[in-house]
């Protein structure tokens, strides 16, 4: 009964982070098969530090105490958390091409590839998610 | 009280931790154990029961103290699948009928206890498949006894055990609490 979830993350923000793996650590916790394709600015998520240090929205700084406040792991918790449970990453060649980043830049174990790579796990997924 | 085989502390996380910490505690217990999960995100509730459903876990209940939820999973055991062997068997309904007749009768749940603090019949004792053995002697030999569980796999064995160690009178209740539609009641408060 094993799902396939692909999720595509291409923004950068905070809050696309925390989507991107909540989903990805619940799908993986119940069973479920998950690769997350990181392409654009959604690549800083697995960047060992622009992942730190992931931006708010413009005007949405408060949420910071909120996001204390409800014991919210920090986005490096759960980058390793995935790995850890086996979601598959796959950095945008691409991207990291355009950006000037080399695969040491980003957290170990990442798969680099184009959108091929991604689209041949996608192709038969049972959930394909965009962030 | 109820009584389980593990207990996880995931109070004070947030989604999705319960059900990541879930998922590492059950993967360290035996199939047909019972675990306690202890968390204080409100939306935990509806994540466990949903958890159960795609993983194939049984989700037994929830119980709230103060502000901490207790849930409660019994890991898959595989059980509906292997075969009856005890031949005397009884449909739940016969046992519907059985009880109005005020028989000297003992109907034994052998289901874990926890499965028992969320639904049972209400003249059910509980004695769960594990301490079987130990306590037989809490049962008389002169009743007719009428073992329950959830599927009729569990009770199959129990009924076996009893007919082994000289009890005459003992019938296996099929399908069992799963398809239970008389009356029941628990034992905790939700």
């Amino acid at each position: 009964m094993t799902n396939k979830v692909a999720i595509i993350a291409s923004n950068g923000g905070l809050f696309d982070a925390y989507k991107v793996f909540n989903i990805a650590t619940a799908a993986a916790a119940t069973d479920q098969e998950v690769s997350i394709f990181f392409t654009f600015e959604g690549l800083n998520f697995i960047h060992k530090e622009a992942n730190g240090q992931l931006p708010m929205p413009d005007g949405k700084e408060h949420f910071a105490e909120g996001f204390k406040k409800a014991n919210v792991p920090s986005i490096p918790e759960l980058v390793t958390m995935a790995q850890e449970m086996g979601v598959k990453f796959i950095g945008c060649q691409m991207t990291m091409d355009v950006m000037g980043l080399e695969k040491e830049a980003f957290v170990d174990s990442i798969e680099v590839g184009g959108a091929v790579t991604f689209l041949e796990f996608a192709k038969d997924a049972d959930v394909t998610l965009t962030f | 009280m109820i009584n389980t085989n593990s207990v996880l502390d995931a109070k004070g996380l947030a989604c999705p931790m319960p059900i990541v910490k879930t998922k590492k505690a059950m993967n360290g217990l035996e199939a047909g154990e019972v675990l306690e999960v202890q968390a204080t995100d409100k939306g935990s509730t509806a994540d466990m029961k949903a958890w159960a459903e795609s993983t194939g876990h049984q989700y037994l209940g929830t119980v709230e103290e103060g502000t901490t939820l207790k849930h409660y999973l019994r890991k898959a055991s595989g059980e509906e699948t292997e075969v009856k062997k005890h031949e005397k068997i009884i449909s739940n309904e016969e046992l519907l009928q059985v009880m109005e007749e005020n028989r000297n009768m003992i109907i034994l749940d052998v289901r874990e206890s926890a499965e028992y603090a969320f639904n049972h019949i209400p003249a059910a004792k509980s004695l769960p498949l594990g301490e079987l053995e130990q306590r037989m002697g809490e049962l008389d030999k002169e009743s007719e006894i009428f073992v329950i569980c959830r599927t009729g796999s569990r009770s199959d064995l129990a009924a076996q055990k009893l007919t082994a160690a000289g009890f005459e009178q003992v019938f296996n209740v099929v399908p069992g609490m799963s398809q239970w539609n008389g009356p029941s009641q628990k034992s905790v408060n939700e």
